[in-house]
């Protein structure tokens, strides 16, 4: 999911007070990934919520540099759970019912 | 609107470093990108984002205190927002997905390669069983038969009934049970057989018993009589002088196994006609007085 890209000057005025070097060290630190376009960066719209997110964190909610790692790593794996387990929930769901009915004995038999 | 010092959670009195404090507190709790699961943290986090920008501002909370502006007012200030969860609920493939692998613990597959398989490679897996009962025939399961039965679940399944089979034996049918996933086999239909009994056949091991009635005339005289077995009828020699309890053997009219056919074992039954009549009772007693004898003799001091 691409979409629109925009480029870092542009990313920078639409977060306000973000400065430039703040962002180049959450792209060093791995937080945010850019599509590399040549010289330039360019970033997608999860790109730009995304340090949008980490702003707020930081400047806001006075998350620290270490602790956004941790942060940054429980969420991404959530998130991945949650992905995994919804597309788990639609092959679920297009089973027949005997087969859902069987998964949910087992699930809740283990769970 | 709630009263922003409520939404915080402060006293009045609370100084702005009480209130930076509170908000961050909140804020980190019900924050969106951090509770996917939870509808109501967005509204939450928007009531307690709007709190503070009344009561976090030393201007604006002085103003909000004099009754200058209300809670409302500020709400109003803050523009619709997008959360990070909108563009993160996007996957499988979301571009910020796997790249803590790196650091995950080693032999820690990732979720998508573990449910579903890696490049294409799916899971396996055999699919249940099922299990079903049904009935059959006292005869059915002595000789064997093939039926054809819909179990309650819709599914047709073509049954091979064994010779000799037991009440309450489990039949396995290759393949018959749930379908299997991602290519895997189908599991086996697991069916238990009820023996219906038989009015007039009883199973003892590999023979079958049955009591064959006999009138006194037959029974005195000898006589050959029509015999039920499992495998038709058959003709009996009633050997003269036969009494009640006597078993006839009828070699290999039992139940087919492994070490070879069963017995079909007769118990004679001598059985008076129902209604005797006069003739009948006078000649007998008379019969008796003569020639006495006593049928308790042999059972001693049981009777």
């Amino acid at each position: 999911m691409t979409g629109h890209l925009i480029g870092e000057k542009e990313l920078i005025e639409s977060v306000g007070h973000l400065e430039v070097a703040v962002l180049r060290r959450w792209i060093d630190l791995g937080w945010v990934l850019p599509h590399q376009d040549g010289e330039s960066l360019r970033f997608d719209a999860s790109d730009v919520a995304r340090v949008r997110l980490i702003f707020e964190l930081h400047y806001e909610l006075r998350i620290e540099e270490d602790s956004m790692s941790v942060v940054l790593s429980l969420m991404d794996q959530l998130y991945e759970a949650r992905c995994c387990l919804r597309a788990l929930m639609s092959a679920v769901a297009a089973q027949p019912e005997e087969v859902r009915a069987r998964i949910s004995d087992l699930a809740k038999a283990k769970g | 609107m709630v009263d922003p010092y409520e939404v915080l959670g402060v006293g009045r009195a609370a100084t702005q470093e009480e209130i930076r404090k509170a908000y961050r507190r909140l804020a980190k709790k019900y924050h969106p990108d951090l509770n996917p699961d939870d509808k109501g943290a967005e509204a939450r986090f928007k009531e307690i984002a709007a709190a503070y920008d009344i009561v976090g501002d030393e201007q604006k909370r002085a103003r909000f205190d004099n009754g200058e502006i209300d809670a409302s007012g500020a709400e109003r200030q803050r523009p619709e927002r997008e959360f990070y969860r909108q563009h993160a609920e996007t996957g499988p493939g979301f571009k910020y997905e796997r790249r803590w692998q790196g650091s995950a613990p080693e032999g820690e597959e990732d979720l998508f390669a573990q449910i579903f398989g890696e490049r294409g490679a799916r899971v396996r897996a055999r699919g249940a069983d099922a299990a079903y009962t049904m009935s059959v025939a006292f005869t059915e399961a002595v000789t064997g038969a093939k039926k054809r039965v819909t179990m309650p679940d819709g599914k047709t399944l073509d049954i091979t009934i064994p010779a000799g089979l037991h009440d309450g034996q489990m039949l396995r049918l290759r393949g018959q049970g749930h379908p299997g996933f991602g290519g895997g086999e189908p599991g086996d239909a697991l069916v238990a057989v009820h023996v219906e009994p038989h009015p007039i056949f009883r199973r003892d091991g590999n023979n079958i018993r049955s009591v064959l009635p006999v009138t006194p005339g037959e029974a005195l005289a000898g006589a050959k009589v029509r015999v039920a077995t499992v495998s038709g009828p058959v003709q009996l020699a009633v050997p003269k002088g036969s009494n009640t309890g006597r078993i006839l053997r009828l070699r290999g009219k039992g139940v087919p196994s492994a070490h070879g056919t069963g017995d079909h074992l007769v118990e004679l039954q001598v059985v008076l006609p129902e209604h005797p009549d006069d003739e009948l009772v006078r000649s007998i007693t008379e019969w008796e007085g003569k020639h006495p004898y006593d049928p308790r003799n042999r059972q001693g001091a049981q009777a």
